[in-house]
């Protein structure tokens, strides 16, 4: 094949999700200051202890410095041309989906996501977020039955003040870095899960995350409480419709896990990553941190990567309760200007706790992205084990693809491994497939999907379906 | 992105003392104007570069306080009060070799042995080449480190006074390894000394050289050593360095490699001495095909702290590198390893692997790792692995259940864990000394 | 020489031994059979004092020594030695150097004088002809790299120079062709002495083809239920563990 035709025509496949909803806004003018702070939670018809946090922290974020030492590059964001605010004009929201806008659900459906579908085949509830406010919960029925609570943070602040003021800002506390304190100060909406003790969440949860407006910064704040010997599986997908402004995402996830519970949190990240010259994209810079605070209690990353133009986020473990367990499994796919600085931190503080961190990283044409990540064992984690695997695989000769480990043991019980390599795909396995009949470009996608397993098998079922064929998509064009 | 203000402050007073008379010949007037203007830059530098915090990525887990605490003080004049039966214990029985001896950072003609050399070799101090000719020197000296990795290069830089000088010519081959071998006696004043050593092999030559340092007394005092090493065309250079100084030493060492077309390097570093020490390997390849083996074996037990740092940078294609590290921590030792290999986008066909393996035997060490891969070229073999752990349980019931007491099966895993890196020290009596070293230091401290 | 009296040990809150009683007289060659699980194995590592295992009643005396209350090397030194099923590698830890380390921990313990390497090296050479073996193995680190065969024929030649008293072989056959087991069988056979007693731990039979034993003893669920002469062996070969077991269950 003449790889330069191929390649130019490949190159220039348009993202697959690009397309605007058009539908009416309620959007506060760009600029942030204490009244936009207080407005967002008034117009949110927030509690006064709400809007307190959300100005302290804002007061604290004021102070901080925006953090640089990420290996991604990127032009200053001026946060005063950010509008804090959008939300579709309901006054209420809608109590099936006969209620909900049709030209929503006409989105999801050019998105590959029938929602009716999924519901009912796959028995997914699906707390749909449009731009910043939850428009659609479905199978609340089943698991408020369960005892489960499932919702938008916004209906948690109102309904369930107690639960959130306990565990709210523990985690991740607005001063943890710059884009967690300007979340903590705006953030418009996310999703609330508690899950009672002793209580197995009867379906996987889910919220499909959507960007739309232009020039609105999205603020995501979920927080998922696990109590005692409880289990919940939470699926978060991402796609975003085409833009020319870079539009910022910094959302903060918190997980509580308490003693004998498990989260499980799976993401796939589809965001629009730039064009071909990096125009455009979103700046996905994200805050998601579990505890594992009670003994044997085990939190579980998985993640597939492939969009934004700069994703900078490190789902991370405080394995604090003894026998906890933390895993983190992360694909991330760069090419086109995308850049992507992701990791994870383990930090074992309880004895006998595991972690796993399985990384594969794939770059293509100029994508640059770099593992970061940390393993402490702090010096009462007796016994404590921690084994890492970070692979790269490099298409084209201009992608770059860094590894920075750091590694902290203080205890002489401990135990880590960690193994990384770089390479590319072999000549000979690529011979090998197209000898037995297949393309180049189903070779590679055969062959990254085989380097991508470990992750992919982490995922559940009817998301790993969807994440191989968004790696295939992905990759369409970056074979060369 | 300037996150160096963050991350170094204007260096210390203390350390600003150790550039000396900078600009100012410290040994000789007849100094060149070439080496009057390095100095002179080195010294203009220093203050630039900053003194590294805690923020630095380089110096993460390294702290300065304890070194600057010292208030080690530039030393003024040489001293010699060793005797050569003094030297006799500092040698390795049964190891033949071209030693050049330095004590306190100055040449000792007494006390070295340079006899035999054959033609083509200049062996012989620094100061005496820059005194009698210094042309040799031009275009090598302060060329391979340049601005170094930072301050501490500089400061040597800026007031080096004498070091080894080894020049061989093309193809030749030395039938005997040259020992560089420092010794440091304390002095009244802690003092630093700095010396530096220039190291050039020309087309095809190959030679094995052996760096100790060695303390003969308690006394605090510092060493920053900065080591200049060019192999042309297909020369070869291996290179044992023991760093065995006394628990009050203090020990800093860059080392500058360049490597020429199909050269090779063999550098083990043996770290088993001083109270705090930090090492600096750096090196680059200027054409195809040229071979980098470091390997390194740390022992860091009481209060120690044991730094090495790396920096293996592919610039052009078809080189291989490996790094190979090895750790034993116990009692409250501390060690740091970070290694860096960054492959350029022209770097194609690079081979590079990185290793960092540890053994932490006590509830109060430490190990601080940190092997990183910086990739820019796609068809590349690149791989690092590192493990931190104890002995296994499993490996010392086997010993102990054909008969060998813990404590002996515990000394004999850890030097079986050692060995592959003693191993690659060539000549046989330097092995069985590290290995007698190590084994004494793991009998003598409790793990 | 041993005698084993209700033995009783666990592994974690799991009763593994139920009350184990054996008998083994000097020179004698006792073979333990039984099925998966039978708690063979353990029995084996509770005699040469391995951790994980807790011995809640019981006796194990040994020429006179009450062995439970001992250091696994203060077996070793009074002449107990196991020949692993799975031997640990030990990589960096040179064959030679590892025997010469425990030949004369051993000797010392006996109050011998220690060997030096003179006579080690005389000694090993010896050993090594009476086994047949080659001198290939004694270079390399302790099973680091060696085949399953070449591992088994190391603890065979371990016990050849530690010389113990009491050799227990726990599952010697497994993963052996059958050219492996010969040739293993024939070192231990050649170590076989009035003063050298073995236990032969197997789950199958065909091992006490090669090596023939003078007791045989059926465990199950953590104790003896039948012993025999090598007869019960075979029977047991024929007829499955389930004829035992299933009566002793009735």
């Amino acid at each position: 094949m003449s790889a330069a035709t191929e390649y130019d025509h490949l190159v220039r496949s348009e993202y697959e999700h690009g397309f605007v909803t058009e539908i009416e806004s309620d959007t506060l003018p760009p600029g942030l200051d204490e009244q936009v702070v207080a407005a967002i939670s008034k117009r949110k018809g927030e509690p006064d202890w709400m809007t307190d946090w959300r100005l302290s922290a804002y007061g604290k974020w004021l102070n901080m410095p925006t953090p640089e030492w990420a290996a991604v590059q990127h032009a200053p964001i001026d946060f005063q041309d950010i509008s804090y605010y959008s939300a579709p004009k309901k006054k209420e929201g809608p109590k099936s989906l006969d209620e909900v806008d049709p030209v929503l659900l006409e989105t999801y459906q050019k998105l590959g996501i029938p929602i009716e579908e999924q519901m009912a085949l796959a028995g997914i509830a699906v707390d749909a977020v449009f731009d910043s406010v939850s428009v659609a919960t479905t199978f609340r029925d089943k698991l408020a039955e369960a005892g489960v609570i499932f919702c938008s943070i916004s209906e948690a602040i109102k309904d369930y003040p107690e639960l959130v003021r306990k565990h709210l800002g523990t985690v991740v506390p607005p001063t943890d870095n710059f884009y967690a304190g300007l979340n903590s100060a705006v953030f418009t909406d996310g999703t609330f899960v508690y899950v009672p003790k002793h209580t197995r969440c009867p379906m996987e949860l889910s919220t499909y995350f959507r960007i739309n407006t232009a020039k609105t910064g999205q603020f995501e704040r979920t927080l998922i409480i696990a109590d005692e010997g409880s289990y919940v599986s939470y699926l978060e997908g991402c796609t975003a419709p085409q833009r020319d402004d870079n539009q910022l995402h910094a959302a903060v996830v918190e997980l509580i896990a308490l003693e004998g519970a498990e989260i499980k949190y799976s993401t796939v990240q589809n965001w629009y990553p730039g064009d071909a010259n990096g125009k455009g994209g979103i700046y996905n810079f994200v805050t998601k941190r579990g505890d594992c605070r009670g003994a044997r209690s085990k939190i579980s990353w998985t993640q597939v990567e492939t969009g934004s133009a700069i994703t900078w986020k490190y789902p991370s473990c405080i394995l604090r309760g003894d026998d906890s367990v933390g895993e983190f499994y992360s694909v991330a796919v760069t090419k086109g200007r995308q850049q992507a600085d992701t990791g994870t931190k383990m930090i074992h503080l309880g004895r006998n706790t595991r972690s796993t961190i399985v990384s594969k990283g794939i770059s293509a044409q100029h994508g640059q992205q770099s593992y970061r990540g940390l393993v402490r064992i702090a010096g009462k984690a007796e016994g404590a084990r921690n084994h890492t695997q970070c692979d790269s695989l490099l298409i084209g000769d201009t992608c770059a693809a860094h590894t920075f480990p750091y590694i902290e043991v203080k205890n002489p019980s401990a135990k880590m491994e960690h193994e990384a390599t770089t390479s590319k795909i072999s000549e000979d396995q690529l011979f090998y497939c197209r000898s037995r009949g297949l393309s180049e470009e189903d070779a590679v996608s055969m062959i990254v999907n085989g380097f991508c397993k470990e992750v992919f098998n982490e995922l559940p079922m009817e998301f790993a379906v969807e994440a191989q064929k968004l790696l295939s998509i992905s990759l369409e064009g970056a074979v060369g | 992105m300037s996150a160096a203000a963050l991350t170094t402050r204007p260096p210390d007073p203390a350390l600003l003392a150790w550039l000396g008379q900078a600009g100012e010949p410290p040994t000789s007037a007849d100094e060149p104007a070439w080496l009057a203007e390095l100095r002179h830059d080195a010294a203009a530098r220093a203050p630039d570069q900053g003194m590294p915090t805690q923020k630095s990525e380089g110096w993460r887990y390294t702290g300065l306080s304890a070194l600057i605490e010292q208030g080690f003080k530039p030393q003024q004049k040489p001293i010699s009060a060793l005797q050569s039966e003094d030297l006799d214990k500092a040698l390795i029985d049964g190891l033949e070799t071209y030693r050049l001896v330095m004590v306190n950072g100055q040449f000792e003609p007494r006390l070295s042995q340079l006899d035999g050399l054959p033609t083509g070799v200049h062996i012989g101090g620094l100061a005496e080449l820059i005194a009698q000719d210094p042309d040799r020197l031009a275009g090598q000296l302060g060329q391979i480190a340049g601005a170094g990795q930072h301050l501490f290069t500089s400061l040597n830089t800026a007031n080096f006074a004498d070091g080894l000088v080894m020049l061989l010519d093309e193809q030749v081959q030395l039938d005997r390894p040259v020992e560089l071998l420092h010794l440091s006696i304390g002095l009244d004043e802690p003092s630093v000394a700095q010396p530096r050593h220039l190291v050039v092999l020309a087309a095809g030559a190959q030679a094995e050289l052996i760096e100790r340092y060695l303390s003969f007394d308690q006394a605090p005092y510092c060493n920053n050593a900065v080591v200049e090493i060019r192999l042309a065309e297909r020369a070869q250079l291996h290179h044992y360095r023991l760093q065995q100084e006394s628990p009050s030493a203090y020990h800093l060492s860059g080392l500058y490699l360049e490597q020429a077309a199909a050269s090779r390097y063999r550098g083990i570093n043996i770290g088993l001495g001083a109270t705090w020490s930090r090492t600096d390997l750096v090196t680059r390849f200027l054409a195809e095909q040229a071979d980098c083996g470091l390997q390194g074996l740390y022992l860091a037990g009481d209060r120690q702290l044991i730094d090495y740092h790396m920096d293996v940078q592919h610039q052009v294609p078809h080189c291989s590198s490996r790094e190979n590290f090895k750790g034993i921590l116990h009692g409250k030792g501390r060690a740091v390893f970070d290694g860096r290999v960054y492959v350029a986008r022209d770097a194609q066909h690079t081979d590079a692997a990185m290793s960092n393996r540890n053994l932490i035997l006590s509830p109060n060490a430490e190990v601080d790792t940190k092997p990183q891969l910086e990739i820019y070229a796609d068809d590349v073999k690149c791989s690092h692995g590192t493990t931190v752990g104890q002995l296994e349980p499993e490996m010392l019931f086997y010993l102990r259940s054909r008969g060998i007491s813990a404590p002996l099966a515990q000394r004999m895993l850890c030097l079986g864990f050692a060995g592959e890196i003693i191993d690659a020290l060539g000549p046989e009596p330097l092995r069985e000394q590290v290995t007698e070293a190590v084994g004494q230091r793991l009998e003598q401290s409790p793990l | 020489m041993l005698s084993v009296k209700g033995l009783k040990a666990k592994v974690g809150d799991k009763d593994i031994l139920k009350g184990l009683d054996l008998e083994v007289g000097p020179g004698e060659v006792h073979a333990i059979m039984g099925p998966n699980g039978s708690g063979k194995s353990t029995f084996a590592h509770v005699l040469s004092g391995r951790e994980g295992y807790e011995v809640t009643a019981g006796s194990v005396d040994f020429n006179g020594q009450d062995l439970l209350g001992l250091e696994p090397e203060e077996r070793a030194q009074l002449g107990l030695f196991l020949a692993f099923q799975y031997p640990v590698e030990l990589p960096g830890v040179n064959n030679t150097y590892f025997l010469k380390s425990a030949v004369n921990a051993i000797r010392k313990a006996r109050g011998d004088d220690e060997l030096d390497a003179v006579s080690f090296l005389r000694l090993m050479k010896e050993r090594l002809k009476v086994l047949h073996l080659n001198d290939s193995l004694l270079k390399r680190p302790v099973n680091f790299g060696f085949s399953g065969g070449e591992k088994k024929r190391n603890e065979i030649f371990q016990m050849a120079m530690l010389e113990p008293k009491l050799a227990i072989l726990d599952e010697t056959d497994s993963g052996l062709d059958i050219d492996a087991l010969r040739i293993v069988a024939a070192g231990v056979n050649a170590l076989r002495g009035p003063e050298r007693s073995m236990l032969v731990v197997t789950h199958y039979q065909r091992l006490l083809d090669y090596i023939k034993p003078d007791y045989v003893h059926v465990l199950a669920q953590g104790r003896i239920i039948r012993s025999g002469g090598k007869e019960l062996a075979l029977e047991l070969e024929e007829k499955g563990y389930s004829w035992i077991t299933d009566g002793e269950a009735a």
